[in-house]
């Protein structure tokens, strides 16, 4: 432990700090440019530069290199000091006269104008290698290096040409401190190659993520993506979260864990997916960037979207005229006959946040106005009655791509009895909503058909729309069929204490009517098992017999009457009791009161 | 069994004679002598620098000790004839007095090197430095010997800082407190290490060393390493310097072969290796951190120095690094002593010290003197005065970093101390001398330009400060300066001093302060008046013919690159000013003094 005196405050220092770590520490502001605590002291800008008085002796030092040692003084504002520091900010205004970083320590020191004539106007490198240094000693990608020697000196990849090396993380952007390098997308995203801040590979997904923590994106993160390109060799590339975070909560050890569970019941509320609207090509997605669909709307209008939640083309400018199409995908013999149930509502509401941030115009094509909920209708009312939206009752029918970007919109107005066409900016696609292109896989595990929609078949239509034909397998949400929040709240609710409710009985009472395998005639040919519509019937692989659930089994006979082998019988339901029903049936009566009973009843019951 | 020959004919064949072809000169006398039928009775060796390199090239014959200079291939039979056989000296390829011109055939004779006290150099152009035979024949590794057996690694450095050898390399650091350093510093892997990084303008000091007398060094850096308890050193040498580098690892491999380095040298039970390591192109690297950044691979920049090098050095481990002629040095200091040394030099700088006289001198070259001998002895007696009859104005001592000494200051001790306490250091020796057509402010120009090419370019005030300057000086130098630019100098300077990161930026702005202290008149001439009273400065000069002295000769008018001058013939010529270059032709070659300057 080292003392030291600072200004005249006495602080103390631990091995191997350097000045201005104490000094920093202790709440005793030094300027820096080329210093970064994730980094080695590079000591280049001399910005640093502190009185160190050793043994009577004073000298200038950098204070980001020079090590705290014991009884040392310090004096980081003297006269002497700031005189360097004035000098050294002036030369470096002199070389980048437009960078702010600059200019504001410039003028803290009492410089406001270059006193040197400066040679290129553009320049925003000032040298200090922090770029150089987060390439190598984070990154481990070591893209960026200098070059040259003296006022020729350089920063960038070797012989300053594009190089496959960079993976594009935009460390070096984040930690220049003019701003001097800037990330450029090469292909477009959503909306043209606009230049991108760079975003951090730990984020919070959303304000309303649960739980709200940071999650690392593997794909992004230079720890993984470096570890991955190189095949295991660089083991240690950045972690600077990791070294930061005080709680030590960050674990890059962590793999995916499979976890094997045993449950009594299941939920499905696997959702739904977009249609893809490529496969109506006569609307043009795709073909212009301005032709979206209503979900890429909603991110564009929100806040924490691309444009901040302003509605703009992607040329980057306020829209004059919006057209929103209905039942782009739905209610159409060509892609889904179904009706996608929520769009009408959202489209509504798009209509409005146009008006609401741009002056433009709308026109909504629909065809049907499905505006069932509560207080949907009201809100239409409110919507047709907005000035600048124009609700055009006809279905739309092609999008065409101008020459000059324009979109035209063509589509029928049913209530002029004529086909209509008007030009616009953008268009946003109502598209249809579908089951999710994996539904197969997750039915055959649990054993759930699918309607003639694609959606996930309930146990009645009208009367058990959360149950499924599998006993203990619920269906909650969009995964049954399309709804939006207030029915999928009250789905899956109702999923929710069926399946509570079940959990809670402890035991449950079924038909004795069930199928059972005699497992000494069981041939293991398995066909009982996918017969089963019930997923009933396992296959015990150590016994090499199938064998029926019972409380699963319905009692259906399906099984019963399949098995090749005639192992499986139907309990109560047996062969030998149906002939002896049907013996009892056609008996020639014996008597006359047994004649008279025999036409009361009726056949068999 | 080597062989005696009667006589030796020593040629030089260091760079500097290479230059006026001393192969040339080398392979005729081999032939002629062949030729002759003479080669079992005479010997010719190819030797390293005698440091009279004006007179290049150059060879002496033993027995006798006749110096001959500026010879050329078609002097050879003449030399073999007259001198070999018939014991003549062939007097028109003497050395000339400069005064009288009487020849002074005897190497002894030639004040350019009978006041020289040659020890460092003491086999310079008296072996040849291809073969190890010969410098062992002449008490070479006997020093070695006496350390590794008669001495304790502490009494080799007791006797070293007894002598009191200060770093050779200009810092002057005491060379036995560094070993001592050295050897107490904690850890068991230590490096010694040679600066043969030599980058001063003017300077070829080490150049000669390493090229005539390489084992010198290697002799140094085993006893050294000895003391300090390393087994690894590495020579550094720059890449402009090939002969130096291919005589260095001939002896490296020679000495090898003799055991005298490598494992268990001469049986001792200690063990050291030396590698070398070329620069490539960079002043910096002279400078010491820089050098062990570009030792280790790395980009030659300098790192912060708060740890020495002898406790972070390469590696980040112990290390001693020395100029090479300090290391060159310490056989001598071995052998004959520390009392011996101290004998030589004044209070705070013992022993010689080797310099190379450049620029308006007569006898440009490398001398060795005892430290204390005034600049006037060095300058007038050895290096023979001013040429063409000019005014000796200053001499630039310690290259870019150092300052001017003014002629009031002529009396000067070279010493360390001395020369700083003048505004100037001692560097590495070279001395650049200059006369009164010298301009102080275009020096200073000179070196801030040198300096501002040579700059790593990793901190701000010599990157940045240096450049601006330069622009100021620019500015001077062509007439567009303000008595204002003086004082931004001055603050800009105390920056660049303060806020460097190495030797290079602190000591960059030297040589416009030490110009501006004892030359400050011509600056404000450049200033005020507009004037390069040492007519150097072309925005500020201007020729003119005196018509009264002109006699129309033409010769000017003819010689003009420009066709700038015309005039009738007899007639008195007129220089035209807006086509002059001012390339000062018509100046040089006018035989009656009719162009002037102004």
């Amino acid at each position: 432990m080292a003392t030291l005196i600072i200004d005249g405050q006495t602080v103390h220092a631990e091995e191997g700090q350097t000045i201005l770590e104490v000094a920093r520490e202790n709440g005793i502001e030094i300027p820096t440019l080329c210093y970064h605590p994730l980094l080695e002291t590079y000591g280049a800008c001399r910005l640093c530069t502190v009185e160190v008085i050793r043994h009577g002796r004073s000298k200038l030092e950098t204070a980001c290199t020079h090590p705290a040692w014991d009884g040392l003084e310090i004096k980081t504002h003297s006269t002497d000091v700031n005189e360097v520091r004035k000098v050294i900010l002036g030369l470096f205004l002199s070389r980048c006269p437009e960078v702010p970083i600059i200019q504001d320590l410039a003028r803290q020191y009492g410089v406001t104008e270059p006193p040197f004539p400066p040679e290129d106007l553009e320049q925003k490198c000032i040298l200090c290698g922090l770029c150089v240094r987060v390439c190598h000693e984070l990154v481990k990608a070591d893209v960026l290096n200098f070059s040259q020697r003296g006022i020729d000196r350089q920063v960038g990849p070797p012989f300053l040409e594009k190089t496959r090396q960079c993976i594009g993380c935009g460390a070096c952007t984040i930690i220049c401190p003019t701003g001097a390098i800037e990330i450029v997308l090469e292909e477009a995203a959503i909306y043209g190659a606009k230049p991108l801040g760079p975003t951090s590979a730990v984020w919070v997904p959303s304000m309303q993520a649960v739980p709200r923590v940071p999650v690392i994106d593997k794909d992004s993160c230079i720890h993984f993506r470096q570890l991955d390109r190189s095949e295991g060799e660089i083991v240690d590339a950045c972690q600077a979260c990791q070294m930061l975070c005080e709680a030590d909560a960050i674990n890059f050890d962590q793999q995916d864990e499979i976890l094997e569970l045993d449950v009594g019941t299941v939920i499905v509320a696997t959702g739904f997916e977009m249609w893809d609207p490529h496969k109506l090509s006569q609307y043009s997605y795709g073909k212009s960037p301005n032709v979206i669909t209503g979900l890429e709307f909603e991110r564009l209008s929100n806040s924490a979207g691309i444009s901040g939640g302003e509605i703009l083309t992607a040329e980057g400018d306020k829209p004059e005229r919006v057209a929103i199409i209905h039942c782009v995908g739905s209610r159409d013999h060509n892609a889904h006959e179904y009706c996608s149930r929520f769009c009408c509502m959202y489209s509504l509401k798009h209509a409005h946040l146009v008006r609401d941030k741009t002056d433009a115009e709308v026109y909504e094509f629909y065809m049907d106005m499905r505006t069932f909920g509560s207080g949907y209708e009201e809100f239409y009312e409110r919507i047709q009655k907005e000035e600048g939206i124009t609700m055009v009752r006809g279905r739309g029918a092609s999008v065409e791509v101008l020459r000059d970007g324009k979109l035209r919109v063509k589509g029928e107005d049913a209530d002029l009895g004529e086909l209509v066409h008007v030009d616009v900016d953008m268009v946003v696609l109502s598209s249809a909503v579908e089951a999710p292109h994996d539904a197969d896989q997750v039915g055959s595990m649990l054993g759930l058909s699918r309607k003639q929609d694609g959606f996930f078949a309930e146990a009645h239509p009208k009367l058990r729309p959360v149950e499924t034909n599998t006993e203990g397998v619920f269906l909650a949400g969009a995964a049954q069929g399309p709804k939006d929040v207030p029915d999928t709240v009250g789905h899956a609710g109702a999923a929710a204490s069926m399946a509570l409710a079940l959990l809670d009985k402890g035991e449950v009472t079924i038909s004795p009517q069930v199928a059972v395998v005699d497992e000494k005639l069981c041939s293991a040919c398995k066909t009982c098992l996918s017969l089963c519509p019930y997923t009933a019937i396992s296959f015990i692989d150590e016994e090499n017999v199938a064998r029926v659930n019972e409380a699963l089994c319905k009692g259906c006979g399906t099984c019963v009457a399949a098995c090749p082998a005639g192992a499986i019988t139907a309990r109560h339901f047996t062969t030998e009791q149906i002939m002896a029903q049907i013996e009892g049936l056609f008996r020639l009566p014996e008597t006359e009161e047994e004649l008279v009973e025999a036409e009361v009843e009726g056949v068999g019951s | 069994m080597a062989e005696i020959r009667r006589a030796n004919v020593m040629v030089c064949r260091s760079t500097g004679c290479e230059a006026s072809d001393a192969v040339g000169v080398f392979d005729a006398m081999r032939e002629e002598i062949k030729r002759r039928g003479l080669d079992s009775e005479i010997d010719v060796v190819q030797t390293g620098c005698r440091g009279f390199c004006a007179m290049g090239p150059v060879m002496d014959i033993y027995p006798g000790g006749i110096f001959y200079c500026q010879v050329q291939p078609a002097d050879v039979p003449e030399i073999v004839e007259e001198t070999l056989i018939k014991g003549r000296v062939v007097e028109r390829l003497t050395y000339k007095d400069t005064e009288t011109g009487e020849p002074i055939p005897i190497y002894e004779d030639i004040p350019f090197y009978n006041k020289q006290v040659r020890n460092v150099l003491r086999f310079c152009g008296k072996v040849d430095p291809q073969n190890i035979d010969e410098y062992i024949a002449l008490g070479g590794y006997s020093a070695l010997g006496h350390a590794l057996f008669g001495m304790t690694p502490e009494e080799i450095i007791e006797e070293v800082k007894a002598s009191g050898l200060r770093g050779r390399g200009g810092g002057g650091f005491p060379t036995g407190r560094k070993w001592e350093a050295t050897r107490d510093a904690p850890g068991d892997v230590k490096y010694v290490v040679a600066n043969g990084d030599e980058g001063d303008p003017g300077a070829f000091m080490d150049r000669s060393l390493m090229e005539a007398d390489p084992h010198s060094i290697l002799e140094g850096m085993i006893i050294g390493a000895y003391a300090i308890g390393a087994h690894e050193g590495f020579i550094y040498v720059r890449d402009e310097y090939p002969l130096a580098v291919k005589n260095l690892r001939i002896a490296i491999q020679q000495a090898k072969d003799y055991g005298l380095l490598g494992e268990n040298i001469l049986d001792s039970g200690f063990d050291f290796d030396v590698k070398i390591v070329r620069g490539a192109g960079a002043f910096v690297c002279g400078e010491s951190s820089a050098l062990m950044q570009s030792l280790e691979g790395k980009v030659g920049e300098p790192r912060p120095k708060h740890f020495h090098a002898t406790e972070r050095g390469l590696w980040d481990r112990p290390t001693c690094l020395n100029n090479v002629k300090s290391w060159a040095n310490i056989p001598l200091i071995i052998s004959a002593g520390a009392d011996w040394f101290t004998s030589m030099g004044t209070e705070g700088s013992k022993g010689t010290n080797t310099f190379c006289l450049v620029g308006k001198i007569q006898n440009p070259g490398l001398i060795e003197v005892p430290m204390g001998i005034t600049l006037r002895e060095i300058i007038y007696d050895i290096g023979g005065g001013i040429p063409d009859g000019r005014e000796f104005k200053a001499v630039q001592t310690g290259g870019p970093s150092g300052g001017c000494i003014p002629s009031d200051l002529l009396d000067l001790q070279v010493d360390f101390d001395r020369l700083t306490e003048a505004g100037s250091m001692m560097g590495s020796g070279a001395m650049v001398i200059m006369d009164d057509r010298t301009c102080m402010v275009d020096v200073a120009r000179y070196f801030l330009d040198f300096l501002k090419e040579e700059s790593c370019g990793k901190c701000t005030p010599c990157r940045e400060g240096i450049k601006s300057m330069l622009t100021i000086l620019n500015r001077i130098a062509e007439g567009h300066g303000e008595m204002a630019d003086l004082d931004a100098l001055g603050a800009l300077a105390i920056t660049v001093q303060s806020g460097s990161l190495c030797g290079l930026g602190k000591t960059a702005p030297n040589p416009v302060l030490s110009t501006l202290r004892y030359f400050r008149d011509e600056y404000v001439a450049h200033i005020e008046d507009h004037t390069c009273p040492a007519g150097v400065c072309k925005a500020l000069i201007e020729y003119y013919i005196d018509a009264e002295l002109c006699t129309g000769c033409g010769l000017c008018s003819r010689k003009c690159p420009q066709e700038a001058i015309s005039g009738e013939k007899k007639e008195a010529h007129t220089i035209d000013l807006d086509l002059c270059i001012k390339c000062g032709v018509c100046f040089d070659v006018c035989r009656f003094d009719a162009v002037g300057m102004r």
